[in-house]
């Protein structure tokens, strides 16, 4: 059996009765107590009372101009960034090589079967690069394959249950040509229909490279409404504004007006429509 | 993901740091609300509020590399609001708005279609409970706003003040105790 509560106990949950937060097992106790202590039983009443009263008082807004200030502070701050020494080459290549050592030792088996037959392709005897400087048809081959590799690992990765893989999968788009139409899709459906909103974030950050097609651009203009998270609904306008798409404007001003639509992302429309006037 | 389906403010503070600093954008949507009720509560001056506000997310994108996405995000988010706003007082010499200009400029608190007499008589009640809060010392002041209007769990305060949980509940019910004789002594002042 447990000793009886203390007044100085007691102390410690009053705010958690308060807010009705505390365990049964601690209410219980609680309760006990200020059934048999009429000093804490008046704290209990008079300054809940009081605690609920505190609710009362209304919250303060800040001004329209925060939200302005704020952006305008992020945009400049970001071009400070952009602006500033890239990352070092070798911290790109690091973070591109997998954690899992599956992949790791795939990737290692891979390279090595390229070395060979690049070592081998590139033998005194063998064919010589074309003196007009043109690559060799068995070069240009092997760059296929390599290029077929790496999308073929992308879009296997993109399949995977685990958002991680999948999120490396999104990294190993970077590496394919902006060309690919095969990647773009699986990008496009990763950002319309992938479960894990970290895994859709990355998505429209690799859909970037794909800036030019028109495919793509109209896709994400069609996206926005779809999404349930307004996470990545900024984002997509984002990419809509740093690619300058102008047709997106008639959408934006549909979102602008969506009352169902979150009002961040209605707010992130308006400001949006007016950088692409 | 927390239980609504969104990505946490850790999750999404752990992607700053490592560069996306667009994301803050989701960050300041969610909680630029809350820290200027935490500073506007501290320091009584809208104008500064709003400048603190920025200055905290300014830190945070400044110090960003320093976040530890193992620890709560919101305490790391008021411990540089709070010291925004102690080098902040130190620089100035306040600004005081005064407590009934204030009051003017704000809405009215929701009720379920009270009488006119009893909208008078929870205002008036409302109004002197803000004032004692405003008149309590800043440390209790600040531990009833962090836990009552900013959501804080008493875990994150306590990290925050660098003290025990258990510590910072008894000290909500000191503040709580403060408040109330400050409320008694003002309603006495002004029905005598």
């Amino acid at each position: 059996m447990t000793s009886p509560m203390s007044c100085d106990d007691a102390k410690g949950l009053f705010a958690e009765y308060w807010s009705g937060s505390l365990g049964e097992r601690e209410e219980i106790a609680f309760e006990a107590h200020i059934a048999q202590c009429e000093a804490c039983r008046r704290d209990a009443d008079q300054l809940g009372a009081l605690w609920r009263n505190l609710e009362l008082i209304p919250a303060e807004e800040p001004g329209p101009g925060v939200r302005a200030r704020f952006y305008d502070s992020l945009a400049a701050f970001r071009q400070g960034m952009e602006s500033a020494p890239k990352r070092s080459l070798r911290d790109r290549l690091m973070a591109l090589w997998p954690a899992q050592p599956a992949w790791q030792m795939a990737i290692s088996f891979a390279l090595l079967v390229i070395g060979v037959g690049a070592g081998y392709e590139l033998r005194p005897g063998a064919a010589k690069i074309a003196p007009d400087g043109q690559e060799s048809s068995q070069i240009a081959q092997l760059r296929g394959e390599i290029g077929n590799m790496r999308q073929m690992v992308a879009l296997s990765l993109l399949q995977q249950q685990s958002a991680g893989e999948r999120l490396r999968g999104v990294s190993y788009a970077y590496q394919v040509p902006a060309s690919d139409t095969q990647m773009l899709s699986a990008l496009l459906a990763t950002v319309n229909t992938d479960p894990n909103v970290n895994v859709r974030l990355a998505a429209v950050d690799a859909l970037r490279a794909f800036g030019s097609s028109p495919v793509m651009r109209t896709a994400v203009i069609q996206s926005i409404r779809k999404q349930d998270q307004p996470m990545v609904q900024i984002e997509l306008i984002d990419l809509l504004v740093d690619l300058h798409e102008t047709d997106a404007r008639p959408e934006l001003e549909k979102i602008a007006a969506d009352g169902q639509i979150n009002e961040a992302v209605r707010e992130h429309a308006k400001v949006a429509m007016e950088k692409l006037r | 993901m927390n239980a609504t389906g969104q990505v946490t403010d850790n999750a999404v503070m752990a992607r700053v740091a490592s560069g996306e600093v667009a994301k803050m954008a989701v960050l300041f949507e969610r909680h630029h609300r809350a820290l200027y009720r935490y500073f506007i509560s501290m320091n009584r001056n809208r104008e500064l509020s709003e400048d603190l506000v920025q200055d905290v997310f300014f830190r945070m994108l400044r110090y960003r590399a320093s976040y530890d996405a193992n620890q709560s995000f919101t305490a790391w988010m008021y411990q540089i609001a709070r010291n925004a706003n102690v080098d902040q007082a130190q620089k100035r010499k306040a600004e005081v708005v005064g407590i009934d200009e204030f009051d003017d400029r704000r809405a009215e608190p929701a009720s379920a279609a009270p009488g006119p007499e009893e909208i008078a008589a929870k205002g008036q009640n409302i109004a002197l409970l803000k004032r004692a809060l405003e008149r309590l010392p800043d440390d209790k002041r600040e531990i009833l706003v962090l836990s009552r209007f900013n959501d804080l769990k008493y875990e994150e305060i306590a990290a925050m003040l660098g003290c025990e949980t258990g510590t910072v509940k008894v000290r909500v019910f000191r503040a709580m105790r403060a408040l109330e004789r400050v409320y008694f002594a003002l309603q006495k002042e002004k029905s005598a």
